[in-house]
């Protein structure tokens, strides 16, 4: 019964609750459909990076970090391979890479590059590296050829089939030039890499930079992008006395993490001044709740009515307030991602070609992360209970005779 | 007077105590037994309403006490006090008495959901009380839709639903017209009669003081006449 008497007492005025109702969960619509707009973008950016620059964890030579040069390159040999993979059990596959700096020239210039040496079929199966190309044909295992980016490609006016000149330094000074025929031309998603890389088969550029059996980096794959920290242990364990050293990717791109948590950082001060305009619409609503029923309230308490009873049946109506529109707000959200999920946002002008010209498809990404769900019932119950505490004062300060002659 | 429910002894109360005092009751001494069907008189101001609010324990006297069956309440904190009314006294005050989003049945239960009573006694006791009152067919009816007398007498039974020792009205017809002020004093004087409760009423319409079997008149916050 005082169940009931809350829920009534609701639709004295259905309009005013209807529009607090509503209030609310659009706040919850805006709130949740801007992080996920905001989340499902940087998940789509750290998955690019993870896949195309560093791993989720990587192997390096403890030295490396501090002087990135091929003398700091260490043994990759079929043993250090199976010792990796079962270093922990959520690791699906590791990606050897040689990266180097060299010259690359066509017959009359030169131009500084990215040299990568890959496993393609590895790479391949990483982050589909053969569906960038955008000209020619991938390198096969055991073949010596060079796949060049584009913006490589055009400054040196270059194309599949041309040769490129690749001058260079080998381990420990050894002189490195060679000449290698272009298989293909690639469209590199992220724009750094574009403009200046070389992809070269790994056992070519072990050869040419007189670096049998050595590489610079192990990436490691992993199936859930949560086990980082924990496959970082484990290989941190494992390879010890080796001189190798794991570094986990968020470790590797200090620089995107905080650019994207500043981001982030944007997105919650502008929820959180949502918040505080629905916060007060919602206060306004309890309170001209509270005040036109003191008199109510004052023969609730003559007739017997305990203070902390009344307290009790204002908090059920705060609480349904919040809840239906908390559960409408993320009904609506649910809806709302669900559609866009399915038919991704197209971003159109501007933005959409700087996405495009990094290699990205031009949509905003939501995310689907359930917690963000319930973070915003969360932050509008605490907003409630904040917005409770006034006809809670009122119930346990009033004098009931100057409630009864209001 | 055997079986005395109600005795004050020099009850006085001061508002305004440190700007302009008001002397709303001066050394008031009444008592009221068991089954008395009295009415409180007087012109505006000489202190009816705070008297009753007194006897109610709806407001603390200046000095002096207020004893209902034998217990002196004034000396009661607040949380006593509203127990203490839950289970002793009924109210039926001008105006605004019900909850507006209960119906006529459910506000009478409602005094009895106070008091812990089971679901099924609640049920029973609300209709036998709305049905004494004459409103067994509106039952169902919110009190918006009820007329000033109907509600006056939906208030009437839910003073009596929680069985207390007397009941407090101050000017219960106050709001109503001549037919609806009798029907209610009718059905009042009934209860009084046939279940011998205890009624204090105070108001200014000469029909309902006739009806009254003591009148208290007050003047200027004394008893100017008990009789
Ligand atoms: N809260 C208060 N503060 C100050 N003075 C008050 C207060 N309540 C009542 N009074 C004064 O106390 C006196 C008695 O008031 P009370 O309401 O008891 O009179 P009453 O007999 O009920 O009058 P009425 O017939 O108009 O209802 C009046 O002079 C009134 O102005
Ligand atoms: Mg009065």
């Amino acid at each position: 019964m005082y169940l009931k008497l809350s829920w009534r007492n609701l639709w004295r005025n259905r309009k005013r609750t209807l529009i607090t109702v509503s209030a609310i969960a659009f706040a919850v619509l805006a709130a949740v459909f801007m992080q996920s707009i905001n989340r499902g973008s940087h998940e789509m950016m750290i998955d690019n990076m993870v896949r195309f620059h560093t791993g989720y964890v990587q192997l390096q030579d403890y030295r490396y970090d501090e002087e990135a040069s091929l003398d700091n390159a260490f043994p990759y040999l079929p043993e250090t391979e199976t010792r990796a993979l079962q270093a922990h059990d959520r690791i699906t596959g590791v990606i050897p890479r040689i990266e180097t700096f060299m010259l690359a020239g066509n017959d009359h210039t030169t131009r500084g590059a990215f040299v990568l040496g890959i496993d393609p079929e590895r790479e391949h199966d990483f982050n589909g590296l053969r569906d960038h190309l955008s000209g020619g044909r991938f390198f096969e295992p055991g073949e010596d050829k060079a796949v060049v980016t584009e913006g490589l490609a055009r400054r040196l006016e270059l194309a599949a089939g041309d040769t490129l000149l690749l001058i260079g330094q080998g381990r420990f000074g050894m002189s490195a030039n060679a000449l290698f025929e272009i298989s293909g031309i690639m469209r590199h998603p992220l724009h750094e890499i574009n403009e200046q890389t070389v992809y070269l088969p790994l056992h070519s550029i072990q050869y040419l930079l007189s670096a049998d059996e050595h590489i610079t980096h192990l990436l490691i794959a992993l199936d859930r992008e949560r086990d980082t920290r924990n496959v970082r242990q484990a290989l941190q364990q494992e390879f010890q006395d080796d001189e190798l050293i794991a570094y986990t990717w968020p470790e590797m791109m200090p620089e995107l993490l905080q650019l994207l948590e500043f981001d982030l950082v944007g997105a919650y001060v502008m929820a959180g001044v949502l918040y505080i305009v629905i916060g007060f619409g919602f206060f306004g609503t309890v309170l001209t709740m509270t005040l036109e029923r003191m008199r109510e309230f004052g023969v609730l308490l003559s007739v017997g009515m305990k203070r902390s009873r009344l307290a009790g049946v204002l908090l059920m109506e705060t609480l349904f307030i919040s809840f239906i529109g908390v559960l409408s707000g993320l009904g609506l959200s649910w809806l709302v991602l669900y559609y866009f999920y399915l038919n991704p946002i197209e971003l159109t002008g501007q933005t959409a070609e700087t996405i495009i010209e990094m290699g990205w498809e031009p949509i905003l990404p939501v995310s689907f992360a359930a917690d963000q769900f319930y973070t915003q019932g969360i932050i509008v119950f605490c907003i409630a209970v904040v917005v409770f505490l006034f006809p809670l004062l009122k119930v346990m300060n009033l004098n009931i005779l100057e409630a009864a002659r209001k | 007077m055997e079986n005395t429910i109600i005795q004050t002894f020099d009850l006085c109360k001061i508002y305004n105590p440190d700007a302009v005092p008001v002397h709303a009751l001066r050394e008031v001494n009444i008592s009221v037994a068991e089954g008395e069907f009295t009415s409180i008189v007087g012109p505006s101001g000489s202190g009816k309403t705070t008297l009753l609010n007194m006897i109610g324990g709806l407001d603390k006297p200046t000095s002096g006490r207020v004893a209902i069956d034998g217990k002196n309440i004034t000396g009661m904190k607040d949380s006593e006090l509203i127990d203490f009314r839950l289970e002793h006294i009924g109210f039926v005050f001008q105006h605004y008495n019900l909850i507006p989003v209960f119906t006529a049945l459910e506000n009478v239960a409602f005094i009895m959901l106070l008091q812990k009573r089971t679901k099924k006694e609640m049920d029973e006791r609300a209709k036998s009380l709305l049905e004494a009152v004459g409103l067994g067919e509106r039952m169902d009816a919110r009190p918006a839709k009820l007329s000033g007398g109907q509600q006056q007498r939906v208030a009437v039974a839910r003073a009596l639903a929680s069985q207390p020792r007397f009941i407090l009205a101050d000017e219960p017809t106050a709001n109503l017209d001549g037919d609806s002020a009798m029907n209610l004093l009718d059905i009042m004087e009934k209860m009084n009669r046939e279940q011998n409760i205890t009624f204090i009423f105070s108001t200014h319409d000469q029909r309902v003081i006739d009806r009254a079997r003591r009148v208290i008149t007050m003047v200027d916050g004394g008893i100017y006449s008990d009789e």
